[in-house]
């Protein structure tokens, strides 16, 4: 695929991205040692307003299509008061409520107008506002995200009317015994940390919100800030197009001074191991969990054990192999080790076909992490888990939508762009060694927290059921 | 979206043509979407689906199709592929409905020729072995007890009422059967129907991507090695009977440990993509309850202003797995499709409620259409929104052989030529024709069955509890609302345990 024929028919950016992809992973293929490219191909600008506030332009050369990501750092992760579990994400709603200048309504109405895809998520680490629209109308837009970042306004009565739409998110989830494995499973390794609590929050609190208008003043007045906020505009822009507009409509807002004071969780002392009742009819769901490192780009562990989690837990791991294809016990295995900005958990999660197999599961599950703390990995191996991340980003990045998932997935655990070519470098340089040790150091018997659930009709959760009053 | 060639280029011996007048073929035909990625996308569709399922056998077409995609090949074992798959990233998808069967996969280019030659075992000499059989098998039934109607109560209530719409009719089961018919199935039915209905002629293979010259004609040759039928002709298509006209409102309300309660209800509609009316009934389904968005008429009134549930949608089309993804997926094309509605769940306490103002929307619509202002706002939202569902090449490869089924353009040109074109009385006349508020089904999903069966029936009006004083005109049209008319014709309570059992 010649260069100048991609520049012809597509401009140059996306000519250069195209090569910069087919050359890094030709050179990465599974024989060969990996290059020192970056695995990030597209142009991108960071540009810091003097509010705080930082814009983050990535021109991808995917035609007409623009995405937005609104990246806040607060998520549950923020909840430090007792009894505000939830609260980020129920402020996310409360977002869509409209300001003076464009009410609810009038927000609707421009983002029709654009034909715009609107939505919003939190995690535990970060709430992210996306849109996706046609270039044209980033004006408009940014104009309206501006207003209400700033400016967002709703009354009490409308502040309780979401509580109860959060409410019938958390119904919505309720039928899922991974929503209570999830819960159960925080609730026991966490002490201090608010990864103790989902971010969906503690069914209590939840039905508590109607009663928090005033702690949503607070809480807006802290984190919707520009310094707690970085916006990424991705797709066919340039940053000579959105730098002005962001100065113009966002240069304003004005900074804040709050930092929370966030609990450091003790290490675990000793094994826990609990039986979880589940209301609804499921197979037994195992899951082994360790306290484990927080992301990083420059310290190989988290890195590591994202190769560990793969190598060992995936479909192509030697466990699956046995326990879900040979001797079919188990229907589903898969790893669970999310990027979060403090310490979290590795998990390795099971459904068991027949009860009777849970304890052999466990044993298993528990034999391999012990042996990855032994034994030193194949080489083959560990290429094999490098190349399956290097493509893995590649393919997901197929439009600008996704690409501005992506990032702003790693904007809300660093600030830049370069956290992603940064992250990258450390799995091509991990190796056999770091993940015995990183393995030897995470997979300890104090550090695990291992959550047996099954179905039990009398198993029905008490807390405060919405109809139940 | 890098797409440098304009159009789709088609290499088939036959026509190609898969509408209500089909032209017999027997080889493959190929549907290229081409640009310059390094990313290449298959998208191998068969004409054939669930609505072929034997009597008896409902769940063959999935099963098999699962035998395909997650199952060995005769030269390689399950395990080996996942291995060989594994340092490339890539996999193959299944999916599979009524009347298609599509295997999706995505590589990069440099592992083109391992990949395909892996996939193309995959499809062409299937290992048929009992191990991946039975491993299989249990996964549907699984799925079916424990990921449906265990822990998944939203797909539930939507699957369920997509089969009372269209029962004694072929689109009459889910398409992963029921337990009884996956536990009557052998490798000999799958292997029968493979033959049968897996043949060279009911092919369409689509291509995306930078794929080199050439790599499209070797697909097509290889895949004229499928199967030939008899006829050397495409299997004949399913006979799909007019669906049933309920009469009333015909609700099951499915008894069920659960927080909140759950409402669907449709009906089946005689419009789809190739009708005249599917661009004004698309313009009135993204008016009433665009999916995921906040913009509906349906979410604006059940939750925006009474904070009654997470969301309320309407469809046009079926449209599986909406809890997990903001756009449908392509190649579930139908000739014959559904109305429908859905209201996620609300507190028990609102679930009558909340099956009122459903119906009372649907009927307002019906009664008084749409206005100028809002056909021509979801005209524009609509027109520009087009092109956010064909982002990725695999989008865009879907929604062409999708526009080829139903013998339109390509399908984002199509629209915005017809919205163009479309007048609010055309639209009006379309839901006066198409769409109504009774003679539907409805199903339920609730804990305490016999008090919503109570409330359906009781003379008092239904209320609404909320947390917050609310302004007079909506408490005025609550009272409308608690009053209006259920004209029920059935009402049955059904244990979960019985559904797709």
């Amino acid at each position: 695929m010649p260069g100048s024929f991609l520049k012809k028919l597509l401009g140059p950016s996306v000519a250069l991205c195209c090569v910069a992809l087919l050359s890094l992973l030709l050179a990465g293929c599974t024989e060969s040692p990996a290059p020192e490219v970056d695995i990030f191909p597209y142009a991108h600008q960071v540009d810091d307003l003097p509010n705080g506030l930082r814009l983050v332009t990535v021109t991808t050369g995917y035609p007409n299509i623009v995405a937005l990501y609104t990246v806040v750092q607060v998520g549950s992760r923020n909840e430090i008061e007792p009894g505000r579990s939830g609260f980020a994400h129920l402020f996310e709603h409360l977002m869509f409520r409209g300001t003076e200048k464009f009410p609810a309504e009038k927000w609707g109405e421009i983002m029709q107008a654009a034909g715009a895809s609107t939505n919003a998520y939190t995690s535990d680490d970060r709430t992210v506002y996306h849109a996706l629209f046609s270039k044209e109308d980033l004006e408009p837009i940014l104009e309206l995200e501006a207003d209400r970042f700033q400016n967002v306004k709703y009354s009490e009565d409308d502040f309780k009317t979401e509580t109860r739409a959060v409410l019938g998110e958390y119904n919505k989830n309720f039928a899922s015994p991974m929503r209570k494995l999830d819960e159960v499973m925080r609730n026991a390794a966490f002490s201090a940390h608010t990864y103790k609590h989902t971010t969906m929050g503690f069914a209590e609190d939840v039905e508590n919100m109607p009663q928090m208008y005033d702690y949503g003043l607070k809480f807006f007045d802290r984190y919707y800030r520009p310094e707690y906020t970085i916006i990424a505009i991705v797709g066919d822009v340039t940053p000579e197009d959105t730098r002005p507009l962001v100065e113009k409509y966002w240069g304003s807002w004005q900074r804040g001074d709050y930092t929370p004071e966030m609990p450091v969780e003790p290490a675990q002392s000793e094994a826990k191991e609990l039986d979880v009742p589940f209301h609804a009819p499921t197979l037994p769901i195992l899951s082994v969990s360790f306290h484990a490192a927080a992301y990083d780009d420059e310290v190989v562990d988290s890195a590591a054990l994202d190769v560990i989690s793969f190598h060992a837990f995936s479909e192509n791991s030697e466990l699956y192999k046995r326990l879900v294809i040979e001797e079919q016990k188990v229907d589903t295995l898969s790893p669970a080790y999310y990027d979060h900005r403090d310490p979290f958990l590795f998990s390795v999660v099971a459904r068991i076909k027949e009860e009777q197999d849970v304890d052999y599961v466990r044993e298993q599950i528990l034999a391999t992490c012990e042996a990855l703390g032994k034994d030193l990995i194949p080489v083959d191996k560990l290429e094999a888990v490098k190349s399956h991340l290097r493509y893995q980003f590649a393919l997901g990045m197929n439009s600008s939508g996704a690409i501005a998932g992506t990032l702003a997935h790693y904007l809300g655990l660093r600030n830049s762009p370069d956290t992603i070519n940064k992250r990258y470098a450390l799995y091509r340089g991990v190796t056999a060694e770091d993940v015995r040790t990183v393995a030897a150091r995470t997979f300890t018997e104090t550090g695990r927290t291992i959550v047996k659930l099954k179905f039990d009709s009398a198993g029905a959760e008490t807390g405060a059921a919405g109809g139940a009053k | 979206m890098r797409r440098a060639l304009a159009g789709f280029v088609l290499l088939a011996a036959g026509l190609l043509s898969f509408g209500a007048s089909a032209v017999l073929r027997a080889e493959p035909a190929v549907l290229e979407v081409e640009n310059e990625s390094p990313l290449v996308t298959f998208r191998i569709l068969f004409h054939t689906g669930a609505a072929s399922d034997p009597a008896g056998k409902q769940g063959l077409a999935a099963l098999t199709a699962a035998m395909l995609s997650k199952g060995g090949s005769k030269e390689m074992s399950y395990d080996e592929i996942v291995e060989a798959f594994f340092p490339m990233a890539s996999a193959v998808s299944a999916q599979v409905d009524k009347e298609m069967t599509v295997f999706e996969g995505t590589t990069h280019v440099e592992n083109l020729d391992r990949y395909y030659g892996i996939v193309r075992g995959m499809l062409l000499d299937p290992g048929w072995r009992e191990d991946d059989f039975t491993r299989l098998k249990d996964e549907a039934v699984n799925f079916l007890r424990i990921g449906l109607r265990g822990n998944n109560e939203e797909e539930l209530g939507k699957e369920f009422l997509y089969t009372r719409i269209y029962q004694d009719h072929p689109y009459g089961w889910h398409n992963s059967g029921t337990v009884a018919s996956l536990e009557r199935l052998t490798i000999d039915d799958l292997k029968a129907f493979y033959q049968e209905r897996y043949t060279a002629g009911n092919v369409v293979v689509g291509l995306a991507g930078g794929y080199p010259e050439g790599f499209a004609k070797q697909l097509a040759a290889d895949f004229s090695k499928l199967p030939k039928s008899e006829s050397g002709a495409q299997p004949e298509a399913v006979a799909l009977p007019t669906p049933r006209a309920p009469e009333k409102l015909n609700i099951k309300i499915i008894e069920k440990d659960t927080r909140g309660t759950h409402v669907a209800l449709g009906f089946a509609i005689h419009v789809n993509r190739s009708s005249p009316d599917w661009p004004a009934l698309k313009l009135v389904q993204s008016y009433l309850g665009q999916h995921r968005s906040s913009k509906g008429r349906l979410f604006q009134r059940i939750r925006e202003v009474r904070g009654m549930n997470y969301g309320d949608y309407a469809y046009i089309e079926y449209f599986p797995r909406g809890m997990f993804q903001f756009q449908p997926d392509p190649n579930l094309g139908r000739r014959q499709q559904i109305f429908h509605m859905w209201i996620r769940p609300v507190e028990p306490r609102n679930g009558v409620f909340a099956l009122r103002i459903a119906l009372y929307e649907l009927d307002k619509l019906v009664r008084e259409g749409i206005s100028e202002e809002a056909f021509e706002s979801t005209r524009l939202f609509l027109s520009k929104y087009v092109n956010l569902v064909t982002q990725t090449q695999s989008e865009q490869l879907g929604y062409a052989l999708d526009s080829e089924y139903y013998g339109i353009s390509d399908f984002n040109g199509f629209l915005k030529d017809a919205l163009a074109k479309l007048t609010v009385e055309q639209v009006n006349q379309a839901i006066r024709k198409h769409l109504r508020s009774s003679d539907l089904d409805i199903v339920v999903i609730t804990k305490d069955a016999e008090g919503f069966k109570k409330g359906l029936s009781s003379r008092r009006p239904s209320k609404i509890e909320y947390v917050s004083p609310k302004p007079k005109d909506i408490l005025d049209e609550d009272k409308l609302i608690g009053k209006y008319k259920l004209d029920v014709g059935s009402v049955e309570i059904v244990p979960a345990a019985t559904i797709f059992e």
